[in-house]
């Protein structure tokens, strides 16, 4: 029609984002009334103010040594302390994305239907048929609902699970964060791949590579840099997730902020808050430098 | 000859393949890292071996199995009543709290994160935005535009910083008594994200129509307001909704800090010792989830 009267379409579509912004206004109206939520109890009331008042006063005067009165024989200094368990974070946190990351590069394969659900080029041998009706489906259907599961239980839940079945165990903290994050990292990775243009893979096949040649050169490749630049994203949350921990009784920075607030050491916070803050916001800084170089 | 020619025409390719030292070194540093994490901090693999651990699974394994079924064969029809006991006493309601944190949250994110977009974005926030002005502006104004864009990036970057979970620990505290600690919690982080998102798709923008608007005499915020959210709207939404999702999972946990959601009734069964309602009700949470991501998912498909 457009073309006919000569007026060009509009670029923008209007569609249902009308019925779609009402819907979500009403949906927090509803959240906001089952809660029993009252604007007032956003004001803290009197202990809550006094302990507001006490923390917030301490955030331009972070502790710079312990704020007990008495600390025992061969206590780390607290910076010392603060960077120990802030080493510990990243390790954590590193350790589990090695994890997450070879789950993640094996289950976003096996949950691609790129590299089964094409046609092949030429004629397929009985192996070639099986492997592609059978195998594939199979595989995919059961890598898919591996990673469905693991990425739907929060990482914390992960951990209470371990925990409560285990006991209290480094590797396990490391095991939470990356069943779940690898989980992320698989679906990423598959549907990257299943998305990235086809062009080159389909003349890769066209010059006689292999299946697996295809599915490496022609797709991987092509999607390296989105990959990678998810990967990044994965690495800042793990640092967050790996911090969240101590707060189940891992050594992570989570406890010693845990510990410090429940005894009103709130100097003690900041320093901890300001070192955890610090290291994301390099993360933060030097992720987005290296993915906007990539792209 | 001709396969040396393509020999060296390949070489030539090799050596003209886009490079990067910085994005080298970082990758590599970071591989580094995920190598090194192993050897600075001993991990033990005896912890799942060692027989007092075992043990503990051992018994973990026969207490997951729900109470009334613990000393007969699986029976379904117990399991179901079972169930519904569960869902009755904590289940349904603590499902429903934590879909509604995380509604609520979303939205309030969404209204705060967005405006913080328009300010964080470059394109906007500018003396001169879109358009070079007919006189250039003082240095005093390019100051000030200058401090109130660096201001908005440094807020969404902090408010994006802590993790939703701490920030809750620490509204507990200031605000008890009721489940605004985790809507709060939940809000500022994802401000922090979307507002950051929102800024780049606003940047992203093509400039000819926005340029337009400038060029007959439109105000900055009338342009903000009518040249540039419709048009990133669908982005916003889409980030909207993937954030959205992020919330639902988090909203899970956070009620162990003692809000009625999903997480408080988790943190009580495993008080109690009930590690069958335990497991459970974390399958409640998975499947709530999963129901999060489909709402999400046809939301998107609807918006783009």
């Amino acid at each position: 029609m457009a073309a006919e009267t000569g007026v060009p379409a509009r670029p923008f579509p209007i569609r249902s984002r009308g019925a779609v912004l009402i819907s979500i206004g009403i949906a927090a109206a509803l959240a906001y009334s089952h809660l029993g939520l009252a604007l007032g109890d956003l004001v803290p009331d009197a202990g809550g103010l006094e302990i507001a008042r006490d923390f917030f006063s301490r955030a331009f005067s972070p502790a710079m040594s312990h704020e007990a009165d008495w600390v025992p024989d061969g206590t780390a200094s607290l910076p010392m302390r603060a960077l120990r368990a802030i080493g510990r974070t990243i390790a954590f946190a590193f350790a589990a994305m090695s994890l997450a990351l070879l789950i993640g590069i094996v289950f976003g394969f096996t949950s691609s239907t790129a590299w089964w659900a094409g046609r092949p080029a030429g004629a397929e041998t009985a192996l070639g048929r099986f492997l592609r009706r059978g195998v594939g489906p199979a595989f995919w259907l059961a890598s898919r609902t591996f990673i469905v599961v693991v990425r739907s239980i929060h990482e914390l839940l992960w951990a209470l699970l371990f925990l409560v079945s285990f006991g209290l165990s480094d590797l396990a903290a490391v095991l939470s964060i990356a069943l779940p994050y690898g989980g992320y990292l698989a679906k990423i990775f598959s549907e990257v791949v299943d998305e990235a243009p086809r062009g080159a893979a389909q003349a890769l096949t066209a010059a006689g590579a292999s299946g697996p040649q295809t599915f490496l050169f022609g797709l991987v490749v092509r999607s390296l840099p989105d990959l990678l630049s998810y990967s990044l994203y994965r690495f800042e949350c793990a640092l967050r997730s790996s911090a969240v921990l101590g707060f189940f009784g891992y050594s992570t920075v989570g406890l010693f902020i845990r510990q410090s607030f429940l005894s009103s050491y709130y100097g003690e916070v900041w320093t901890y808050l300001y070192v955890l803050i610090a290291v994301i916001l390099v993360f933060d800084v030097w992720s987005g430098a290296i993915r906007r170089r990539m792209v | 000859m001709e396969a040396a020619a393509l020999d060296r025409r390949i070489a030539e390719l090799r050596r003209a393949r886009p490079r990067d030292r910085f994005v080298r070194a970082s990758l590599g540093l970071l591989a580094l890292g995920l190598g090194a994490s192993w050897l600075v901090h001993r991990f033990s693999f005896a912890d799942f071996t060692s027989p007092r651990r075992v043990e503990n699974f051992e018994r973990f394994l026969t207490e997951i199995r729900p109470r009334p079924l613990r000393d007969r064969a699986w029976d379904w029809e117990i399991w179901r009543s079972w169930a519904g006991e569960v869902m009755t006493a904590t289940g349904w309601e603590s499902a429903a709290g934590t879909l509604g944190i995380s509604v609520l949250a979303i939205a309030i994110a969404g209204i705060f994160g967005y405006l913080l977009a328009i300010l964080a974005a470059r394109t906007v926030c500018s003396p001169e935005p879109w358009l070079r002005e007919p006189c250039p502006p003082s240095p005093i104004r390019r100051a000030a535009w200058r401090t109130l864009f660096l201001g908005a990036r440094l807020v969404l970057i902090l408010m994006r910083a802590l993790p939703e979970y701490l920030i809750a620990f620490l509204f507990v505290s200031f605000i008890a008594g009721s489940a605004w600690p985790g809507v709060v919690a939940l809000a500022i982080h994802n401000a922090g994200i979307l507002g950051r998102l929102g800024s780049e798709s606003i940047e992203n923008l093509p400039p000819r129509t926005l340029r337009g608007l400038r060029g007959i005499g439109a105000r900055r915020r009338q342009i903000a307001a009518l040249g540039v959210l419709p048009v990133a709207l669908p982005r916003l939404l889409l980030y909207f909704f993937y954030r959205w999702e992020s919330c639902v999972r988090e909203a899970t946990v956070l009620g162990s800090l003692g809000f009625a959601s999903l997480g408080f009734a988790i943190a009580d069964s495993r008080i109690r010792g009930r590690y069958d309602q335990l497991v459970f009700l974390i399958g409640v949470g998975a499947v709530i989830v999963l129901v999060g991501d489909l709402i999400s998912a046809f939301a998107r498909r609807l918006v783009r």
